[in-house]
């Protein structure tokens, strides 16, 4: 329940800010036609799920004049949803919901052209903590067992996770360089292929989101070592995070938010601010945070750009660290 | 809760008026989605998910899942009647389905997948019932060496696919595995083959290409070959659309290959409808007394996938219920779907949730019973459409090509591709290339590449981790004999030539 009180803080004090800085200026943008809310995933995709239970909230809560349409633009990565949302150049009824991989993709691929800080960022709603974990049965009892295994045997311990860009090799990249203990880094397109690797024996350890991990840690099939966060989740108040573990790396968060198309003028993003503001106070909104598990951090859009263009660079590095190769 | 009492309890729940009316919509719904080309069920599920959200979730998860099943049986009707593809398990389908089609068994074809889907998807929902603990071991068990090796059984059974020429089929397998490739890889991030086209960083779309291949080429070879205004051959009479005692006897195998093959491939995480689908071919063909029947209009070469790719439904269940592991795009929504009801995917859903779980697989057996009903009075009624005149049914190939090889994507970029691979796909069938054996490449190529670069990377670059485990190395011995077959015949006729010439 501390989890609770804590967001209520925090929306209470973002949304005095807002009164207060933004005031008379909200009255200035009223969308007069459908909004269209850009998703980069097919339907079902983590991101589709998300957008669709926002746009049922603002909906069901009557917060919005007009409807959200979640439009579906999938293709590698983010690049065609991006480049969608640069078409609608200064249309300003087309948002989109982004994450992480909105920031990767230009950096690593050629093709990808268009960078979200040329858009619109306008509220980063929610950072995704993520669980350090290993079979049950196995002799690792905390990180620093497996870092010391993977120092003993360099390279024989394996991990199950996505793309060399996720952000479980970013996490694996960040302990290596700090560590110097090595260990291969085993890449699966879905995530059930992981956690049954890992399930199976034959991966020793990944990052995983507790909604994933969850029921097998409940089961007591799996055991969490570590949280990748900066605090420890309500659901796992015994279990260090990666720093109280002995590994002072910076945390690397894994978000997601709302953008707009390029050109969006201050009062339509300041309207758009206090729209996903107030729906990120819904209880109902609460409700789906709590389920999925993802901890409800509303960042507005100044601070959001300030901190864009920051993890950008930090990203940067570690990808090339982690042998990305970086094109911009 | 023992599984008597268990599938006893799940009758209690599923024959609910209720939930019997839900599993009704669900698997009349997943029949239409199956009909339609390029709408599939993970994107139907994920749309009709905030509808649920106020459902008792027994009720919801029986109406998703049946959407999930009845999509396969709805599947195979345009690939029998028109070579597209409904599904991109029911590409299989279309390379015997069609030619029976065209020799005037369309309904008999349309039963026989009917009948098929029935046997296998009930005796997936047995296996779900009565043995889901231990295959899920055994699911767990395969690593990425088995994949491997899984894969590479399936490649070795272009000698098989590649009719005539054994050079020209390896040569169309050459071109999906290339196909295949384009797009991000997974391991580096990095771009292959997109020539500067961001549009293709997400790789091509199955279906593109398998309704292109199909579909498009075929009609465009059909249009040249001079058939103008013939109609298909359609027999009168209720007797004749339905499958014969012969063909059902013919299939006798098949059902119980594709049951066995579907349910044992879908279970696995990395499986599939698709793969499992051209694998149970592959049986089929390989075990058959009369293979040069295939592709020719064998009974059994629709019996099989369709088949497998129902039964491969249960398969899939079994990690989702037993274990919390989504193996694909349908199965992964179904998963949130749970959790947003507050239900708890996982080990322990079993024993916590017994009404969602038993409940589902109870409804399963009624579902399938459902779409056996459904589904049978159609056939006759389907088998009317090839009574169109040509000049009328090619419009309307083209036409539903377009909108299927649109709706999987949504982009117009994909349009350009469809009209390429119909070329191809056309080119192909006059220089006499088999188009089956690109169509396999590119289903299994990806996961081969990955599975062999994940074993490599766990075993730091020892080539013999992919034989020194047991399964995989049987199931690579295994490849090797099916590769060999053709070099057996070869040295057969030489022998006889020594022979005759000798005596």
């Amino acid at each position: 329940m501390k989890n609770i009180n804590r967001r209520d803080l925090l929306g209470g004090a973002a949304c005095a800010l807002a009164a207060t800085s933004a005031g008379p200026a909200f009255a200035q943008f009223k969308p007069s036609r459908p909004i269209e809310f850009v998703v980069h995933g097919g339907p079902g995709s983590g991101n589709d799920v998300f957008a669709r239970a926002l746009t049922t909230i603002i909906d069901q809560e009557k917060l919005s004049p007009v409807r959200i349409q979640v439009v579906n633009k999938p293709g590698g990565g983010s690049t065609t949803a991006a480049a969608y949302v640069v078409s609608k150049k200064n249309d300003p009824h087309v948002i989109a919901c982004f994450t992480n991989i909105w920031l990767i993709d230009p950096m690593v691929q050629e093709a990808a052209t268009n960078r979200m800080q040329d858009m619109s960022p306008i509220a980063r709603l929610v950072v995704e903590p993520a669980l350090v974990v290993v079979r049950a049965d196995s002799p690792i009892k905390t990180l620093k067992d497996f870092i010391d295994a993977a120092k003993a045997k360099p390279g024989a311990l394996k991990m199950s996770g996505g793309s060399i860009t996720s952000r479980e090799n970013t996490v694996r990249q960040l302990l290596t360089q700090l560590t110097g203990a090595r260990w291969a880094f085993i890449s699966f397109p879905s995530g059930g292929e992981r956690i049954a690797a890992l399930l199976g024996g034959h991966v020793d350890l990944m990052i995983v989101d507790p909604s994933e991990a969850g029921e097998q840690v409940r089961a007591g099939k799996l055991r969490v070592i570590a949280q990748v966060n900066d605090r420890r989740l309500p659901g796992f108040p015994d279990i260090p995070t990666i720093k109280e573990s002995g590994f002072d790396i910076p945390n690397v968060p894994q978000m997601r938010g709302v953008v707009g198309a390029p050109g969006m003028s201050a009062e339509t993003i300041a309207y758009y601010e206090d729209l996903f503001l107030k729906a990120s106070k819904t209880a109902g909104w609460q409700k789906f945070l709590n389920e999925s598990q993802l901890d409800g951090e509303f960042v507005k859009a100044a601070e959001l750009k300030a901190f864009l263009t920051k993890f950008e660079g930090e990203l940067r590095e570690i990808l090339k660290a982690a042998g990305a190769k970086i094109v911009r | 809760m023992d599984i008597a009492s268990g599938l006893l309890h799940g009758f209690a729940v599923a024959l609910q008026p209720s939930n019997v009316f839900w599993c009704f919509v669900g698997c009349l719904l997943g029949t239409v989605v199956g009909i339609m080309p390029g709408l599939g069920p993970a994107a139907t599920i994920a749309l009709l998910l905030p509808l649920t959200f106020k459902m008792d979730p027994a009720g919801g998860i029986i109406m998703l899942a049946g959407i999930y099943y009845g999509a396969k049986y709805g599947g195979s009707t345009t690939s029998i009647l028109l070579n597209i593809p409904g599904e991109s398990s029911s590409v299989v389908t279309c390379i015997d389905g069609y030619q029976m089609a065209r020799k005037g068994r369309a309904g008999a074809a349309l039963g026989i997948a009917a009948i098929a889907s029935f046997i296998a998807g009930s005796v997936g929902v047995i296996g779900l019932t009565l043995i889901a603990p231990p295959v899920a071991a055994f699911a767990l068990s395969f690593s990425s060496p088995e994949y491997f090796a899984l894969m590479c059984l399936g490649l070795a059974l272009v000698v098989l696919l590649s009719g005539t020429s054994l050079i020209k089929g390896l040569l169309a397998l050459l071109l999906g595995l290339w196909l295949t490739s384009i797009g991000t890889d997974l391991f580096t991030a990095q771009a292959r083959f997109i020539f500067g086209q961001a549009t293709l960083l997400g790789g091509i779309d199955f279906m593109v290409v398998a309704i292109g291949v199909f579909a498009i080429g075929e009609v465009m070879g059909s249009i040249e070959a001079g058939e103008e205004a013939r109609m298909l051959p359609v027999p009168r009479g209720i007797r004749n659309l339905l499958p014969n005692w012969e063909e059902l006897r013919a299939c006798r195998f098949a059902f119980l290959n594709g049951s066995v093959t579907g349910f044992l491939v879908g279970c696995l995480p990395g499986g599939g409808a698709t793969i499992s689908s051209f694998i149970a071919y592959g049986i089929e063909k390989a075990v058959s007394k009369h293979p040069e029947q295939f592709g020719k209009g064998a009974p059994e070469g629709v019996a099989a996938p369709e088949g497998a790719n129902n039964a491969d439904t249960g398969g899939a269940l079994v990690p989702l219920l037993t274990l919390g592991i989504p193996s694909g795009g349908s199965t992964a929504i179904m998963l949130s779907a749970l959790v947003l009801w507050g239900v708890k995917p996982g080990p322990l859903m079993m024993t916590e949730s017994p009404d969602v779980f038993w409940g589902l697989v109870a409804s399963m057996y009624i579902g399938n019973v459902v779409l056996l009903i459904l589904n049978l009075p159609l056939v006759p009624l389907f088998a009317q459409i090839l009574r169109l005149p040509l000049y009328v049914l090619f419009p309307v190939i083209f036409g539903i090509s377009i909108v299927g090889a649109y709706g999987a994507s949504g982009r117009i970029f994909d349009l350009g591709l469809l009209v390429g691979f119909g070329l191809l796909g056309y080119a192909m069938s006059k220089l006499k290339y088999p188009s089956a054996p690109l169509i396999l490449g590119f289903v299994l190529g990806d996961a081969m590449e990955r599975a062999l670069r994940q074993s490599l990377m766990m075993s730091q670059g020892d080539l013999s981790a992919l034989v020194r485990r047991p399964i995989s190395a049987i199931m690579l011995a295994l490849a090797v004999v099916i590769l060999l077959i053709p070099l057996f015949g070869w040295f057969n006729r030489l022998r006889v030539r020594a022979v005759t010439e000798n005596g």
